[in-house]
């Protein structure tokens, strides 16, 4: 059974979970501190995709300087996705309000309606099909390790995971914003009594989540080799997952379960028709709301 | 004479219900000034909207002579007063020293340093448990907290929301010891209590409030033998 083909479906299996692991690191950040599903998080994925490939597509500039592009545009789509989805639900300060489900649900759906918007717009402008990243630019070369073969695109965007994790939490646990972002998530009416400006917290942890989302849609673009309007769908629902598995408010869990969900559905295709392996997510959804509702990792219920 | 803190008229409204109906009250510079009450008067609500975490609606809070009306917490916090509210809201899944750490808010290096060394010199107890979470000090422990915290953002003006609420007796004593401390240092208090007795012998003027509005007010020593006062809150019912 350990075959080489197992084995690569292993390796394949961990880049795939490391896409989600990228997306999953801004998504439970943001959640962190709101205590909110930001549902327009695979949409700024997706944004950061386009905006690269059209970058690419122009000028085709060496990949540092599309990364640092597309970091831009993750940053002004965080900052206008919480003015616009988020801020407006905050100024709500008596008990009826701040307690009341339909406050939480209208945030929940303002985020929906941003990214159902923006995925429309995309559709308009660039069309509803794949869009293929110019070929040169792919990150599809192949690379020949003994009998397991990888592609450059896995070596990058294991490269962005490690390096996303460890910016991450120098930036949490090193670094005046970083605090700030912490005793947000943690507490934010106290946050505000030791004088932190929780609104810019909150738009800086946006802003951070979403220039990670958007690099994430642009390496993975590049390692698959091509962009859809539709392409945070999928990813953004296993990033969820994994979020839900590892606590909800777990960075570390949420990355260890994304992980284990793309492994979990590489394996699934030895056993499992094509299709049936998309069920994989769901069912550990399930599985985990209803054997393990506080996530795999017992009741850490720290935030961020 | 202006005080440090001066509040006029205040109105504060939550949805439709009114819930401050006019409070002035005064807090000279370096005094230490209690506000009485039972449950549900508004005491919180006017703690909440001095640090600027309520909106207000009517009325005007002046600090200085300045006026501070619906200016942002951290904009009050920077100015000089600083708040150890109800519940006290410490980050309970970060480390003591954290906390003190963002109570100290912007300010760094060795000033922070001894500030740091300071607090920790009136509370030994958090020294020991620097690096634990706050999360798992005890109650009193947690109180001493987040006093420190707020004393960390150096106040001209410390708003404590009922620090002894839910202490045991040794530790309500220990409080109060220490709200005479902090006045020493010149810092002025405005002190919210249930436990009249005790915030009479350490206030130098009282206020007593009723459903949002001041009803009764004058030096502590005084109010201390009012009998509407004795009655009320001196009486056989101890919060
Ligand atoms: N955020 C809020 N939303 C609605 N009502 C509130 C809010 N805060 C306080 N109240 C109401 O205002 C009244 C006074 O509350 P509070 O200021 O907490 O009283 P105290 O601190 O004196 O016990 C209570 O009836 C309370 O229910
Ligand atoms: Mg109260």
């Amino acid at each position: 059974m350990f075959d080489a083909f197992f084995v690569q479906q292993l390796v394949n299996g961990f880049s795939v979970g490391l896409v989600y692991a990228l997306i999953a690191i801004g998504f439970t950040l943001i959640f962190g501190v709101l205590n909110v599903v930001n549902f327009a998080h695979g949409e700024v994925y997706m944004v950061g995709a386009y905006a690269g490939v059209v970058l690419i597509t122009a000028w085709a500039p060496p990949l540092i300087a599309v990364v640092l592009f597309v970091m831009a545009v993750g940053a002004v789509a965080g900052f206008g996705l919480e003015r616009l989805a988020f801020k407006p639900f905050r100024r709500f300060q008596d008990e009826a309000s701040l307690k009341s489900k339909a406050m939480r649900e209208a945030t929940l759906l303002s985020s929906l309606a941003v990214s159902i918007i923006v995925r429309e717009v995309v559709e308009k402008v660039f069309g509803g099909a794949m869009r293929p990243v110019p070929f040169e630019s792919q990150l599809t070369d192949p690379v020949q390790i003994g009998e397991l073969s990888f592609s450059t695109g896995q070596f990058v965007i294991f490269g962005a995971a490690v390096a996303m994790f460890a910016g991450l939490q120098f930036l949490l646990y090193r670094t005046r914003i970083g605090l700030s972002i912490r005793a947000v998530a943690n507490n934010p009416l106290g946050a505000k009594y030791v004088g932190i400006d929780t609104d810019r917290t909150i738009i800086a942890t946006f802003v951070v989540g979403s220039v990670m989302g958007a690099v994430a849609g642009i390496l993975v673009a590049l390692y698959y080799g091509s962009v859809f309007p539709t392409m945070g769908f999928a990813p953004g629902v296993k990033a969820f997952v994994a979020m839900v598995m590892g606590g909800l408010s777990s960075i570390p869990g949420a990355v260890i379960c994304a992980i284990f969900l793309g492994l979990a559905e590489a394996v699934a295709t030895e056993f499992l028709a094509q299709g049936w392996s998309e069920m994989i997510a769901y069912g550990f959804l399930l599985l985990t709301l209803i054997f393990f509702p506080t996530g795999l990792f017992g009741g850490a219920r720290d935030r961020v | 004479m202006t005080h440090l803190l001066e509040i006029r008229d205040l109105r504060v409204t939550m949805g439709p219900q009114p819930i401050l109906q006019g409070v002035s009250l005064d807090v000279p510079a370096g005094g230490i000034v209690t506000v009485l009450g039972s449950n549900g008067v508004g005491k919180t609500t006017l703690m909440r909207a001095i640090s600027g975490v309520y909106k207000v609606g009517g009325g005007e809070i002046r600090l200085d002579g300045t006026p501070i009306t619906n200016r942002t917490t951290h904009d009050i916090v920077r100015l000089g007063v600083c708040q150890a509210p109800e519940g006290r809201q410490i980050f309970s899944s970060m480390t003591v020293l954290e906390n003190l750490r963002l109570g100290a808010g912007p300010r760094g290096g060795r000033e922070y340093e001894q500030d740091l060394e300071r607090m920790l010199g009136l509370f030994p107890r958090l020294r020991e448990r620097l690096s634990q979470k706050a999360g798992s000090l005890s109650g009193g422990e947690q109180q001493m907290l987040c006093v420190g915290r707020a004393l960390m953002g150096r106040p001209r003006l410390l708003l404590m929301d009922e620090p002894s609420l839910g202490l045991a007796p040794k530790l309500v004593r220990q409080i109060f010891d220490l709200v005479a401390t902090i006045r020493e240092t010149g810092t002025a208090i405005l002190l919210v209590e249930q436990n009249a007795k005790a915030a009479l012998r350490v206030a130098d003027q009282a206020y007593v409030m009723e459903s949002g509005r001041i009803v009764l007010q004058g030096p502590a020593t005084e109010l201390a033998e009012d009998p509407r006062i004795r009655a009320a809150y001196l009486g056989g019912h101890v919060h």
